[in-house]
């Protein structure tokens, strides 16, 4: 009984994770979209929502790599726990980055967290430090954001060649057109690699309670429509923030960058999922985004916004990784059962409760490329 | 020793299939913004041949966008 218990608590606690990454990264998705004016903003976050939550279902290889290759849970309360302990610190890590303004990713949090946790609860060899955390996380989370950089800038640079000498009111309004597509695409990339990892967490759980066999791995249905679920209603909570901020916050890009950042964006994110590759779709998103900012005009982007993603990137791993392994340690103070858990969840709910409250005051939403 | 840890051909069909999809599917689309504002323009001076040519240049840039996506989606959902 007392497992089941947890496992309700993690399952939870997992789609919490699930909702606040879509909420967080709401910004990354229809920022875009909305800036050029390609859509209204209610509309934007409406159908980018819609497509988070179709997304979720297009493709299975990433929840599978959070779930077998980065760690390996045993079927025991203990895995359970680590679990837990791993969800509650990328949690702790979101809401300190997010109190603190830093654009950290939701992902590296969450595979910091459940490296940190499993490696104090299950020991070193339970962590695929070099096939798993360096071969499917943290080079290809090097890789992307510089891909995304490169293929934002190329492509606008080729669409200026294109249509560069052509009257601007009918460019601009086939390239919002185009954004209607691209930015579909985008939410689409994001629920896709962003949703599974929820999945997969989800999973391990499953495994750790003995539900899933390691043995015969799937991804239960439910799973999947519940992590569906969830981000999309994270992004359609986080889109009405952005629609009461975006006035003065959101600094405008011409429309053909933004279809070339979001295409770029998109492709990367798309191509990454397709192999099991669980990427920052933040770092990512602006990666494309500085990409096609700095090929027109590099005093165009706000460099000490990409120097934070830099920090954050750096930082996010090894954080999530600590507070993980604190979490876990405390919960087991409380044995076994689920009453650690249940302390561990009041404990941050409280938390979260204050950070919000002293935080919602000076909302704001970061972009990486001021007004062209 | 990289080869040993990362997949390789994972990483590198990730490199050239974004690299395809970001820069020629945009550009395509690209082509057919060009394509269907030039044939606009021409048609309204009444110079029917750069007109058509125009107008095909941008329905197959519009038709090599869409099909690329859609293509995308069915490889990204046939696994």
């Amino acid at each position: 009984m007392g497992s089941e218990i947890i496992v309700v608590i993690v399952v939870a606690t997992a789609l919490i994770f699930d909702f606040t990454n879509g909420f967080h990264d709401t910004a990354n998705v229809v920022a875009t979209t909305i800036s050029t004016r390609a859509l209204p903003p209610r509309i934007a976050v409406g159908y980018a929502s819609i497509l988070n939550f179709v997304g979720a279902f297009i493709s299975l290889e990433v929840a599978a790599t959070v779930a077998k290759d980065v760690v390996e849970i045993q079927p025991n309360s203990i895995g359970l726990l680590a679990v837990f302990g791993g969800l509650v610190g990328a949690i702790a890590w979101n809401l300190i980055t997010w109190f603190f303004g830093l654009p950290s990713s939701s992902s590296h949090a969450l595979i910091g967290g459940m490296v940190g946790s499993v490696f104090v609860a299950e020991g070193a060899d339970s962590v695929f430090f070099q096939e798993g955390i360096l071969g499917k996380v943290m080079i290809p989370a090097l890789v992307a954001p510089t891909l995304a950089f490169l293929i934002g800038g190329i492509a606008i640079l080729v669409l200026y060649k294109i249509v560069g000498r052509m009257r601007p009111g009918p460019v601009t309004g086939g390239f919002r057109l185009g954004q209607v597509i691209s930015g579909g695409l985008l939410a689409l990339a994001h629920g896709t690699n962003d949703a599974q990892k929820t999945m997969g967490v989800i999973t391990l759980a499953l495994v750790a309670n003995g539900t899933v066999s390691a043995d015969n791995f799937h991804v239960p249905t439910w799973v999947v429509v519940s992590a569906a679920t969830a981000i999309a209603m994270g992004t359609y909570a986080g889109g009405w923030r952005i629609i009461k901020t975006m006035g003065s916050r959101i600094h405008k890009m011409d429309a053909a960058q933004g279809f070339a950042a979001q295409g770029a964006g998109s492709a990367v994110i798309l191509a990454a999922s397709h192999v099991g590759f669980p990427l920052s779709t933040t770092h990512t998103i602006s990666g494309a985004v500085i990409g096609s900012g700095a090929a027109k005009r590099l005093s165009a982007v706000r460099w000490g916004v990409a120097g934070n993603i830099v920090v954050a990137w750096i930082l996010t791993l090894p954080m999530a990784a600590v507070i993980g392994a604190l979490t876990y340690l405390v919960t087991r103070l409380f044995g076994t059962g689920a009453v650690g858990p249940i302390i561990v969840s009041t404990l941050i709910l409280a938390g979260s409760a204050v950070l919000y409250t002293r935080r919602s005051q000076h909302a704001g939403v970061p972009t990486a490329v001021e007004s062209s | 020793m990289i080869g040993a840890i990362v997949d390789t051909h994972a990483l590198l069909q990730v490199i050239w299939v974004s690299i395809l999809a970001g820069v020629a599917v945009t550009a395509a689309y690209g082509l057919a913004i060009l394509g269907a504002t030039r044939a606009v323009e021409f048609g309204r001076d009444r110079r029917v041949g750069e007109a058509t040519v125009y107008a095909v240049i941008g329905i197959v840039g519009l038709v090599v966008f869409l099909a690329a996506i859609v293509f995308g989606i069915v490889i990204l959902t046939g696994d």
